[in-house]
C-alpha cells in the first residue's frame, strides 16, 4: 500500500466525507480535550496535544449495555452493537492505538468479548503522529512505542507540516484509502525518507524513560518490600490513573431499573476503588492503598506481559500528569529496578 | 459462538435451608427453562456459574451437583450479600437465571485409582460435594474415599442427611465434627484441622482436597505437609469478588492469576508462591 | 516565606517525638514545578521536607483518609500523634473535622504555616510545559520566580497565583501547635462576584452551562477522595444497598452525583479548592461549592471551619433557623 499526500485544506472535506460514518475525533469542551462524535467537521480539534480520557471509551465505553429485560418476561434482549454502525476514530496518538492493540488481547483471550470485539471490527483508526511530544512525561519510546507508531492503527497521518503522509497500514486502512481517493494525491517524492527522519528526531524530543528489562520477572520478588508503602502512602484511592489509562480495562457489571424496564450494564471500574474487591462478607483482599497501588503496577508490569507477552503500559503519561499527588509510575519503576 | 454473558434462563425444581441463622444456607435445584440446554451443557465437579436474577445482579457460585446428577443443577448459597438476599427469596417454581459453567474442575481422571481425602468447613463443602458425588457414583475408579467435615455447631452443618448416608452406606469413611461441646453429638469437637490429625489420613496415593474458611485452610495446609502430603497432592479453590466469570473484567485476580478463569481449582504446589492467594 | 532549615528542624524535633508517629508535609515532586505530600516517619528522613507556593495539596485529607484495618490481637491499636502541615485554608479543614468530631484534637499536631498564596500548577505547566525540572518556586514581592535547567523567570503573582488564594481571608493557619513563620496578614477580600454572575443566569443558560460540564465528569471520585471533608466511612456513592447514585455514567448520574456531594458540604465546605484542581476534566466545582457557601453564611450567618467549639450548621438546630426557603 503506497503512502499518499493529504493536503491540510483537504482535512475539513475529508471529515465531511468521513461524516457518513459515525465519526469519531478530538473536540474542546471549554479547555478540555476529549474524543466525541462530531456532526460537523469544524467541531474536530487537531491542534491537540493528547486528549485527557483515551479514546478507548469508543471501542470500550464508560457505560454499556449488555442486554435489556422488562420484569416480569424471562426474555433478554441483547445489545446489538452492529447498530452503532461503521464508525471512524480520526486523529487520535499512537500510543492510544497501540493500547487497543494491546487492550485486544484481553478482549480475545479465550472467551471472546463480542461487544468490544465487534465495537473494534467496526472501528478504523486514523491516527496522526506526535511531532512534538504532547506532554513532559511522555514515554511510549520505552515501550516498543514511537511517536510515529503504527501497532493499531489502519492509517497513520504522518504531519509534514503543510500536509499529512497519509499511509494506510491494514485493509481497514486500504479502503479508508479507497474512501477518501478523491482527496489524496501522490506522495511528494521523499517523503517517506523524510518521514521516518522526523520520526528519530520525534523519538529524540521524549525526556523521560524507563528500562522496563527484568521488570516484570522482578516485580514478585518484591511483594513484601517497603517500597509499596512509600510509593501509596500519598494515594488518594480515586480513579484517574485507571481511568484515564489507555490499557486498563476493569469493568463493574450492575442492573438497573427503572419502571419495570431494565438493563445489565457494564460500566468502568478502577482497581484503586476501596470496595473493588470487597468481598460481600466485608473481607477485602487488598484492604489498603498499598495493597492496591502493588496490583496496579503488577498488573501492568507482571501479570499482563506474564499472559499476554506485553506490558499494559504505553508510556502515554496520563496517570503521572492528571496525579493529584504527583504520584509517578516511572519512579516507582525506578524504585523497583533499584529494590 | 454464543454470547457469554448472556444467561440461560432456569426454573427453581427445589430450594431448602440447609442451615439457619442470619448467614443461613439455601440449596436450589435447578433446571433450564429451554431442555435443549442440557444438549450443550456439561459441567465437571468444581466448575461454577454465575448465578442471578435480573434486576439485581448474579454472583458467582460453585456448582454443587455432580455431573452424574443428570437434570438438574444444584446452588447451595449463604446470604450475604444483595445478590444472595434475593435469591434467598426465590421458591420451587421461580426463575432464575444461569450463566456457565464457569472455570476449570478438579482433575477427576487423573485422580483415578487414587485414595481422595475431602477436608471442609462450613460453606466450604459445596464445592467438595460434586467430588464426592462423582466418586461415589464411579466408585470402582477411586480408592478410599475419606470425607471430613466440619462447622460451628452440628446445626451449621451443611448436607446433614448425605453425611448420614455416607455413613451407613460404608462407601467412604466419614468424620464430622463442631467446633464447641454440644449434647448428644456423638462425633469429633474440636477444629477440622485437629480432626485433620485425629484421622490422620495416609499421603500414600492420596489426594486431599480442601475448602474453607481461610482461617481453615492455612492451619489444613500446614497439618496436611505436617502428614506427609505433597503441595502437588493437596487441591483447593480459591475466591474472590466476581463480575464477568470470564477472565475479563479484572478483579479476582490474585498476582497474574485470574481466580474466575484459570481457577478456582488449584492444587497447592500451583499457588503457594503467590502470596495473594491467601489474602 | 517560610524558612526551609527552620521547617527541617521543627519537623526533626516533632518526629523525634515518642508521641508521634508521622509527620505529613511536603516534598519536591518528579516533574516540573511540582511539590507532593510526604510522609516522614524518622528524623532522618526531614531533609526532603520544603514548603514553597509549589505545595498545592491540602494535607487535612491524609488525617481521615487512612484505612482503619483491625488491630492484630495481642497488639495495642497505634495512638500516636500525626503531625501535619497546614496552610491558612487547610487548616480550616482541621478546625471543621474536629468541629464534627471527627478526631480528638490531642490525635494531631498541627504544623502551621503562614501562606503567602500558592500557584495554580496548570497555569505554570501551560508556560513551562518542557521544564522536567526540577525547577523552584518561590514568591518575592509581588512575583514569583521560578528557577529551573540554570534560568530564571519572574512572572507578575497575579498570572500564576490560584484563583482561590485571591480571595483568601484566613492565610494564617486558624489551628496550630507550632507556626513556622510570622502571622500573614489577609490579603484580600472575597465578594462573591464569581457567584454573583452565576446567580444571574437564567435557569435555562444554568443548566447548558452545567450539563457541559457534568458530561465530562468520568466519575473517578478524586473530588471526594481528595476533599478533607468526604471522610464518611460508607460513602453513599459505594452503598450497593440501597443503591443511591448508579455507577453508570451518563448525564443524569453525573448531575445527582455532583448535587449530591455539594449539598452534603454545605455549611461544611472550607474552600481549600481541592476538588476543582484535581478535576481531570476541569468542572468547575468550586462554583457549586462557593453558591451554597454563600447561601449559608446568608441565610445562617454561619461560616464553617473558623471555630472548633461551633456546633456543625447542619446537624444543629436553632429555634430562629430561618425557614421560608421550605415549602
Amino acid at each position: 500500500m503506497a503512502a499518499k499526500k493529504l493536503s491540510k485544506e483537504k482535512v475539513g472535506e475529508v471529515l465531511q466525507e468521513l461524516s457518513k460514518f459515525r465519526l469519531i475525533t478530538p473536540v474542546k469542551s471549554d479547555d478540555v480535550v476529549l474524543f466525541r462524535e462530531i456532526a460537523d467537521p469544524k467541531e474536530a480539534f487537531l491542534e491537540y496535544g493528547n486528549s485527557t480520557v483515551p479514546p478507548k471509551k469508543v471501542v470500550f465505553p464508560q457505560t454499556e449495555t449488555l442486554f435489556r429485560f422488562t420484569i416480569g418476561n424471562p426474555e433478554l434482549r441483547e445489545k446489538n452493537v452492529e447498530e452503532e454502525g461503521t464508525t471512524v476514530i480520526f486523529g487520535l496518538r499512537p500510543c492510544d492505538a497501540r493500547a487497543m492493540s494491546i487492550v485486544d488481547k484481553l478482549f480475545s483471550w479465550d472467551y471472546e468479548d463480542p461487544y468490544y470485539l465487534k465495537r473494534r471490527e467496526l472501528t478504523t483508526l486514523v491516527g496522526m503522529t506526535c511531532v512534538q511530544p504532547p506532554s513532559i512525561n511522555c514515554f511510549c519510546t520505552s515501550l516498543q512505542g514511537s511517536p510515529f507508531g503504527k501497532d493499531g492503527l489502519d492509517v497513520l497521518l504522518v504531519d509534514m507540516g503543510d500536509h499529512f503522509l497519509f499511509q494506510p497500514l491494514t485493509e481497514k486502512g486500504a479502503r479508508m484509502e479507497e474512501t477518501l481517493a478523491s482527496y489524496l494525491e501522490d506522495a511528494s517524492p521523499g517523503d517517506v525518507e523524510r518521514a521516518s527522519s522526523m520520526e528519530e528526531e520525534a523519538k529524540g524530543k521524549i525526556v523521560r524513560s524507563i528500562d522496563p528489562q527484568g521488570i516484570a520477572e522482578k516485580l514478585p520478588s518484591l511483594w513484601e518490600d517497603p517500597l509499596w508503602k512509600r510509593v501509596s502512602d500519598a494515594c488518594l484511592g480515586c480513579g484517574i490513573c485507571t481511568f484515564l489509562c489507555p490499557t486498563c480495562h476493569c469493568f463493574d457489571m450492575q442492573d438497573e431499573v427503572e419502571r419495570g424496564e431494565g438493563r445489565r450494564a457494564r460500566m468502568w471500574d478502577s482497581c484503586m476503588f476501596c470496595e473493588y474487591t470487597l468481598h460481600a462478607s466485608g473481607h477485602n483482599p487488598r484492604p489498603t492503598r498499598k495493597e492496591r497501588t502493588r496490583n496496579r503496577i503488577s498488573h501492568k508490569y507482571s501479570y499482563y506481559p506474564k499472559r499476554f507477552d506485553v506490558i499494559a503500559c504505553v508510556g502515554c503519561g496520563r496517570c503521572i500528569s492528571l496525579c493529584p499527588v504527583n504520584i509517578d509510575i516511572l519512579e516507582i519503576l525506578e524504585q523497583v529496578v533499584e529494590a | 459462538m454464543k454470547n457469554p454473558y448472556i444467561p440461560y434462563e432456569a426454573k427453581i425444581l427445589e430450594a431448602w435451608y440447609e442451615t439457619p441463622g442470619d448467614r443461613c444456607i439455601k440449596t436450589f435445584k435447578v433446571t433450564f427453562a429451554d431442555d435443549k440446554v442440557w444438549e450443550t451443557w456439561s459441567h465437571r465437579p468444581g466448575q461454577c456459574a454465575m448465578v442471578g436474577i435480573p434486576g439485581v445482579g448474579e454472583s458467582m457460585f460453585c456448582i454443587s451437583s455432580s455431573p452424574t446428577e443428570k437434570g438438574y443443577l444444584r446452588f447451595s448459597i449463604m446470604k450475604v450479600g444483595k445478590n444472595t438476599t434475593a435469591i434467598h427469596e426465590l421458591e420451587a417454581g421461580d426463575t432464575i437465571y444461569v450463566r456457565g459453567p464457569l472455570g476449570n474442575w478438579f482433575p477427576m481422571d487423573e485422580w483415578k485409582g487414587k485414595n481422595v481425602v475431602t477436608i471442609g468447613g462450613g460453606i466450604g463443602q459445596a464445592p467438595l460435594r460434586p467430588v464426592i458425588q462423582y466418586i461415589r457414583d464411579n466408585r470402582d475408579d477411586y480408592g478410599e474415599l475419606t470425607v471430613i467435615y466440619g462447622a460451628r455447631t452440628s446445626a451449621d452443618h451443611c448436607f446433614k442427611d448425605e453425611f448420614q448416608d455416607m455413613m451407613a452406606c460404608g462407601d467412604c469413611c466419614c468424620h464430622l465434627a463442631v467446633d464447641v461441646e454440644e449434647e448428644n453429638w456423638p462425633h469429633f469437637v474440636g477444629f477440622v484441622p485437629q480432626l485433620l490429625m485425629e484421622v490422620s489420613p495416609s499421603p500414600e496415593n492420596t489426594i486431599a482436597v480442601t475448602c474453607g474458611p481461610p482461617i481453615m485452610i492455612k492451619f489444613v495446609l500446614k497439618n496436611l505437609e505436617k502428614l506427609g502430603f505433597t503441595p502437588d497432592q493437596i487441591y483447593t479453590t480459591l475466591e474472590n469478588r466476581m463480575k464477568c466469570g470470564i477472565g475479563k473484567c479484572g478483579r479476582c485476580n490474585v498476582g497474574h492469576i485470574y481466580i474466575c478463569k484459570d481457577g478456582p481449582v488449584f492444587s497447592y504446589e500451583q499457588i503457594k508462591d503467590i502470596p495473594e492467594a491467601f489474602a | 516565606m517560610v524558612d526551609v532549615s527552620k521547617l527541617r528542624e521543627t519537623a526533626r524535633e516533632i518526629i523525634s517525638r515518642e508521641d508521634v508517629r508521622e509527620l505529613i508535609g511536603y516534598r519536591a515532586g518528579t516533574y516540573g514545578f511540582r511539590a507532593r505530600p510526604a510522609f516522614v516517619y524518622d528524623p532522618g528522613e526531614v531533609d526532603q521536607l520544603i514548603f514553597n507556593p509549589a505545595c498545592v495539596n491540602n494535607l487535612a485529607t491524609y488525617i481521615t483518609l487512612e484505612e482503619k484495618l483491625p488491630v492484630p490481637r495481642g497488639q495495642e491499636p497505634d495512638l500516636r500523634k500525626v503531625a501535619v502541615m497546614v496552610k491558612g485554608c487547610d487548616s480550616r479543614a482541621l478546625v471543621q473535622q474536629m468541629a464534627e468530631n471527627a478526631y480528638e484534637r490531642d490525635r494531631i499536631l498541627v504544623i502551621g504555616i503562614p501562606c503567602t498564596g500558592v500557584v495554580d500548577m496548570d497555569k505554570v505547566q501551560a508556560r513551562f510545559p518542557d521544564v522536567l525540572g526540577p525547577g523552584e518556586i518561590s514568591l518575592e514581592g509581588d512575583k514569583f520566580v521560578l528557577i529551573f535547567d540554570g534560568r530564571r523567570e519572574e512572572i507578575p503573582k497575579e498570572e500564576l497565583l490560584a484563583d482561590k488564594c485571591k480571595r483568601c481571608r484566613f492565610p494564617t493557619p486558624l489551628v496550630y501547635d507550632v507556626l513556622l513563620d510570622e502571622e500573614v496578614a489577609p490579603f484580600a477580600t472575597d465578594d462573591y462576584s464569581d457567584v454573583e454572575a452565576l446567580e444571574s443566569r437564567s435557569q435555562d443558560e444554568k443548566w447548558a452551562y452545567w450539563e457541559e460540564k457534568f458530561s465530562r465528569c468520568i466519575r473517578c471520585y478524586s473530588c471526594r477522595n481528595v476533599c478533607p471533608m468526604c471522610y464518611c466511612n460508607d460513602c453513599i456513592l459505594d452503598r450497593l444497598r440501597p443503591q443511591w447514585i448508579r455507577r453508570s455514567v451518563d448525564i443524569s448520574e453525573n448531575t445527582a452525583f455532583h448535587i449530591a456531594r455539594a449539598y452534603h458540604l454545605a455549611g461544611r465546605c472550607i474552600q481549600c479548592g481541592e476538588c476543582q484542581r484535581v478535576c481531570p476534566v476541569e468542572i468547575p466545582l468550586m462554583e457549586l461549592n462557593r453558591k451554597l457557601y454563600k447561601d449559608v453564611e446568608e441565610l445562617y450567618d454561619f461560616e464553617p471551619g473558623v471555630k472548633v467549639d461551633a456546633p456543625p450548621l447542619l446537624s444543629s438546630y436553632r429555634p430562629d433557623d430561618p425557614e421560608d426557603f421550605i415549602l
